[in-house]
């Protein structure tokens, strides 16, 4: 790859522009910058291979995990269950649809999204797809990374769990059903895909001709 | 030099377009200040009617009792959930308000070159960016709620007009800390030259 001396050397940081001198990093040590203490870089630690376990182990999770139901009322011998996906209908039918859109968006959409996106970079780092429309295509997902991790919010979405059963235990009994496994799995392999995932180092794979 | 505002790329500052990413150089984002700020006092204005207006209605046996934010969590205080209360406070009322005013003191910072040191602005810019999508969680929960408590007169819950008050409200901050380009803090640090 092709790439000018100072490049590799010095890099600006990104919330107040300063100009660092880029050093060797032991591993785990993350360098701040000097003025802004804003994350600078770090060792990428990202195993291609890694990622793509965790990317198929979060596909595997990610379908029962919306629809199977992962909140289970029982109410005076009746049984209501929902699933994440009809949780955001059901406050679209109410007439809130901001509050669906932001709900399914946040723990449905980029979730998916994400996921998807990290295969397909993988796959195009994986079999040196270097074709113009191939490279065009991985450009563009990771510029568009930052907001789809950013989306994302399934350790809320966890939480929420908790405290919406919390909430109706004084109503009724409330069970938490196959598809909760399956979320807060979903969760912590997407987790760990994110913690092995290094969009700084993803650019530097860009194939440049 | 100056860095590519989408891959963080090093470009010079003559050129047009990024060589890694292709997207358009812009060495600093002036308007982003401004853009910032509209969002920021939009979001200020709906977190009124949001705290307000009930945010659930739920039916008990007939009787209709409508919730704020507020009430909500006195409730849960009053059924001895207090870490469950404690949550709810931070992730709905504390994280909301503290980034807003975060924000608005960071923004007249810059704007009016106030003299509180940046070093700590950053710091807390970095909290807000991060603690930000918390207030979700109070949407999730209702949306949970509602799907699966509806029984008609018995047992019932809806959301109620301050659910989409607050949902933007977490919209438009989260849209107004991506949106600002933080490196005009700095620059104006250098044109005053002080220190700190």
């Amino acid at each position: 790859m092709p790439k000018s001396l100072d490049q590799d050397t010095i890099i600006l940081c990104r919330s107040c522009d300063l100009a660092v001198q880029r050093r060797a990093l032991p591993s785990n040590v993350r360098a701040l910058c000097p003025r802004c203490h804003t994350a600078l870089y770090d060792v990428p630690y990202c195993s291609v291979n890694g990622m793509l376990a965790l990317c198929i182990a979060a596909i595997l999770f990610y379908i029962p995990a919306n629809f199977l139901p992962v909140l289970e009322i029982h109410f005076l011998g009746s049984i209501r269950a929902t699933t994440v996906y009809e949780s955001a209908v059901a406050v679209w039918v109410q007439g809130y649809w901001i509050v669906a859109v932001a709900v399914i968006a946040a723990a449905v959409i980029a979730p998916g999204l994400l996921i998807l996106s990290i295969l397909l970079q993988i796959i195009i780092v994986k079999r040196r797809l270097h074709s113009d429309f191939w490279q065009q295509t991985y450009r563009r997902l990771l510029k568009n990374h930052g907001l789809l991790s950013q989306l994302s919010m399934l350790e809320i979405y966890v939480i929420s769990f908790l405290v919406a059963a919390f909430n109706l235990s004084d109503f009724s009994d409330i069970y938490l059903g196959m598809g909760t496994f399956c979320f807060g799995m979903l969760f912590l392999v997407i987790l760990f895909l994110q913690r092995e995932y290094n969009l700084e180092h993803m650019w530097r794979m860009v194939h440049e001709e | 030099m100056t860095l590519c505002g989408t891959c963080r790329n090093i470009n010079a500052i003559s050129d047009a377009r990024c060589s890694r990413c292709y997207s358009k150089i812009q060495p600093r984002n002036e308007q982003s200040l401004q853009q910032s700020w509209a969002l920021l006092i939009t979001a200020a204005i709906l977190l009124i009617p949001a705290n307000i207006y009930p945010i659930t209605m739920l039916t008990n046996q007939g009787k209709v009792t409508y919730d704020t934010i507020f009430t909500g969590i006195v409730h849960l205080v009053h059924s001895d959930m207090i870490p469950i209360a404690i949550i709810v406070f931070t992730a709905s009322i504390l994280v909301p308000w503290l980034k807003i005013a975060g924000l608005a003191i960071y923004l007249t910072a810059i704007s009016f070159n106030l003299p509180i040191s940046k070093k700590k602005l950053m710091v807390g810019f970095h909290i807000i960016e991060w603690i930000g999508r918390w207030s979700m969680l109070d949407l999730f929960v209702i949306a949970l709620t509602v799907a699966v408590v509806n029984m008609g007169q018995l047992l019932d819950a809806k959301p109620a007009p301050a659910a989409t008050a607050f949902a933007l409200v977490i919209l438009l901050t989260q849209l107004a800390a991506k949106v600002l380009d933080t490196r005009l803090l700095w620059d104006r640090l250098e044109k005053n030259n002080d220190t700190n």
